[in-house]
C-alpha cells in the first residue's frame, strides 16, 4: 500500500499539494479524508477542486449544513461530503451516496471512517494532522490495486 | 402598479412553508411547518429526510396558507417557487409541487433565489410597516446555517440587481454556532441556545483570534479583474479554537454527562440548559457568541463604509440572535447608518419573502420557464 506524506506550512501550502492532487486522481474515486476538527479538510478541497477545475479555490466552503457540496467541472465532478453529524448507517443509507459514484465522479468524504463500509471500499485515504499551529502533515495512502 | 396577490413556496432546507402576500408590502398569510424535531435526533439537517418531510407537508401547507388567505387556488395572481441554494430533493419538491401547480391552474410561475427571498423579507415588513423612507443602495447581509454573504442591493428598471461582495471562505456563521454547540453537547440547532446561554456568561473570559483574511488577487489564475474590494469571512478557524480550549481545560468529560443529561430531556428549558452547564462552560460560549458577533458587525459596517451604502440589512437565521441584534444596531447608529432586521418570524425560512421578492419579477413578467428545474449551488446575481 503505497503511502506519501507531505508537509505543508501554511493554508495555502496545504491548497496547492490538494490541487497537485488532483492530477493522480483519475475518477471513479471514492477518498476518505481524515482528520479531526480544525486539520485542513476542507482547506485541501479547495485544492482539488480547483485543480479539477471544477470550483474557485474562495468558492469552496464547508458542507456540514448540506452534508453534500457538488462541483461540476469540465471532465470531472468534484462531491465533497462531510458525515460529521451522520451517526448511524440507517441515517447514511438516506444520504442516497451511491447514486453520486459515477464513472466521472471524485467523492472526498470527510468523517467517512466512522462507517467500515467506505475504509472498506475507500480508492485513497488522506490523512491530515495538525502539528504545530499552520504545519500539516498529510499522508495519501493508494490502494496499488486501485 | 396593480395590486397583485403571489402564493409563494419555499422548500430549500427544513422548512415546508407556504404563504400569501399581496404587492410585495403585505403579508396576507404565512404558514411554516418546520422539520427541526424530526432533524434534531441526527444533529442538522439530513437532506433524504428533508425530501420525505416536504412531500409530506407541502400539499396541507400550502392549502393551509391559502385558507389563512381566505383565497382560493384560482383566486391568486401568481406562484412563486424558490429554485435554488438549498438540498437539491428538497428544493425538487417544491418545484415539481409549484410547476403542476401553476400549469393545472394556468397563472404563470416565478423562480426565486433563497438569498433574495431573505433580502426582501427585510422589504416587506419595511413597507407593511409604512416606511417610505428606506434610502439605496442597500448592503444586505445574508447570514444563516448555511450562507453568510454580504450583497449590494438595488432597485432599477428590470427588477433588483445584487452584487455579491463577500462570503465565507469556509464555515457559514450559523454553522459555527451549531457546530461549537454540537462540540459542548447542546444539540441542535445551536444558534438559540447559546443566544439565550451567552447572557450568563462573562464574554470576555476567553480570547479567540479572528483571521484577517487575505484577499488572493484574482487575475493571477487569468480571471478578470474583481469589480471591486472584498469582504469575506472565516468561521472554521474560532470552531478549532473552542475544540483546543476544550481539550486544554479538559472539558470532555463534563461535556459527555451535560450531552446524557439533556438527552433525558425532551425539550429542555432555559433553566435546564443552564443547570447542565458550569460557569467555564457559560463564560465559553458568551465568549464564543461575542467574537461572531464583533466579527459579523465589523466586517459588514467596514464593507458598508467602504462602498459607501445608504442602509444596511441583517436577514437569514442568525439574524434572530439578540445579541447580534443589538450589537448592529448601537454600531450602526454610531456611524449613522439605518439597520434592519425581519421579525424573527421572517428571518428564519418561510415562504412570504419568496412572494414578497417574486412581485418586482411579476410587473416585469419574469416568468420562470417550464423546463427550469432546482439548483443547489445557484447564486445570487
Amino acid at each position: 500500500m503505497p503511502t506519501r506524506e507531505t508537509l505543508t506550512h501554511s493554508a495555502a501550502e496545504t491548497v496547492a499539494f490538494g490541487r497537485s492532487l488532483a492530477a493522480s486522481l483519475v475518477p471513479p474515486k471514492l477518498v476518505l479524508l481524515r482528520g479531526e476538527l480544525g486539520a485542513g479538510k476542507t482547506t485541501l478541497v479547495k485544492g482539488i477542486a480547483d485543480g479539477f477545475q471544477a470550483a474557485k479555490e474562495e468558492d469552496v466552503t464547508s458542507p456540514t449544513f448540506t452534508l453534500v457540496h457538488e462541483y461540476r467541472g469540465p471532465k470531472v465532478d468534484v462531491y465533497h461530503i462531510d458525515l460529521y453529524r451522520v451517526d448511524t448507517p440507517r441515517q447514511l443509507e438516506t444520504l442516497g451516496l451511491d447514486d453520486l459514484m459515477a464513472d466521472n465522479a471524485v467523492l472526498l468524504i470527510e468523517w467517512g471512517e466512522k462507517f467500515p463500509r467506505f475504509v472498506r471500499e475507500r480508492d485513497v485515504e488522506i490523512a491530515l494532522e495538525s502539528v504545530g499551529e499552520d504545519e500539516r502533515r498529510i499522508t495519501v495512502t493508494t490502494d496499488r490495486s486501485r | 402598479m396593480p395590486d397583485a396577490y403571489i402564493l409563494g413556496i419555499e422548500s430549500s432546507c427544513d422548512e415546508t412553508a407556504a404563504a400569501v402576500v399581496r404587492s410585495g408590502e403585505q403579508v396576507i398569510s404565512n404558514v411554516v411547518f418546520s422539520q427541526i424535531a424530526t432533524h434534531a435526533q441526527y444533529g442538522g439537517v439530513v437532506p433524504e429526510l428533508a425530501s420525505r418531510e416536504h412531500l409530506r407537508a407541502i400539499v396541507p401547507v400550502v392549502r393551509k396558507a391559502l385558507d389563512d388567505a381566505k383565497r382560493t387556488y384560482q383566486s391568486v395572481d401568481a406562484l412563486a417557487v424558490t429554485q435554488g441554494p438549498g438540498l437539491p430533493g428538497a428544493l425538487l419538491v417544491g418545484i415539481s409541487y409549484a410547476k403542476a401547480l401553476a400549469f393545472a391552474l394556468d397563472k404563470p410561475l416565478i423562480a426565486v433565489n433563497h438569498l433574495e427571498g431573505h433580502i426582501h423579507a427585510v422589504l416587506l415588513e419595511e413597507k407593511q410597516k409604512g416606511n417610505r423612507e428606506m434610502r439605496f443602495p442597500v448592503l444586505a447581509l445574508v447570514v444563516s446555517g448555511g450562507h453568510t454573504h454580504l450583497y449590494l442591493a438595488e432597485e432599477r428598471e428590470r427588477g433588483w440587481t445584487y452584487q455579491n461582495i463577500g462570503h465565507t471562505r469556509d464555515d457559514a456563521a450559523g454553522e459555527a454556532f451549531d457546530k461549537v454547540a454540537k462540540l459542548l453537547g447542546m444539540g441542535y440547532p445551536g444558534g438559540p441556545v447559546i443566544d439565550k446561554l451567552s447572557k450568563f456568561g462573562e464574554p470576555h473570559a476567553v480570547k479567540f483570534p479572528m483571521p484577517q483574511i487575505k484577499h488572493r488577487d484574482r487575475r493571477e489564475q487569468g480571471q478578470p479583474e474583481p469589480e471591486g474590494p472584498r469582504f469575506d469571512f472565516s468561521y472554521s478557524g474560532i470552531k478549532t479554537s473552542v475544540l483546543r480550549y476544550v481539550e486544554k481545560n479538559q472539558l470532555q468529560a463534563a461535556i459527555a454527562a451535560r450531552r446524557r443529561k439533556l438527552a433525558a430531556i425532551a425539550k429542555p428549558s432555559v433553566e435546564e440548559y443552564r443547570a447542565a452547564c458550569e460557569q467555564s462552560t457559560l463564560d465559553l460560549v458568551a465568549s464564543f457568541q461575542r467574537t461572531m458577533v464583533r466579527d459579523l458587525v465589523e466586517k459588514t459596517l467596514a464593507a458598508a463604509r467602504e462602498c459607501d451604502v445608504a442602509t444596511v440589512f441583517v436577514t437569514g437565521g442568525v439574524a434572530a440572535n439578540n445579541e447580534l441584534r443589538q450589537t448592529f444596531e448601537q454600531e450602526a447608529a454610531r456611524q449613522g447608518l439605518p439597520v434592519y432586521f425581519p421579525s424573527r418570524q421572517l428571518s428564519t425560512d418561510n415562504a412570504a419573502m419568496i412572494a414578497a421578492a417574486a412581485y418586482p419579477k411579476f410587473l416585469v413578467q419574469d416568468f420562470a420557464p417550464a423546463d427550469f428545474s432546482a439548483e443547489a449551488g445557484m447564486r445570487l446575481v
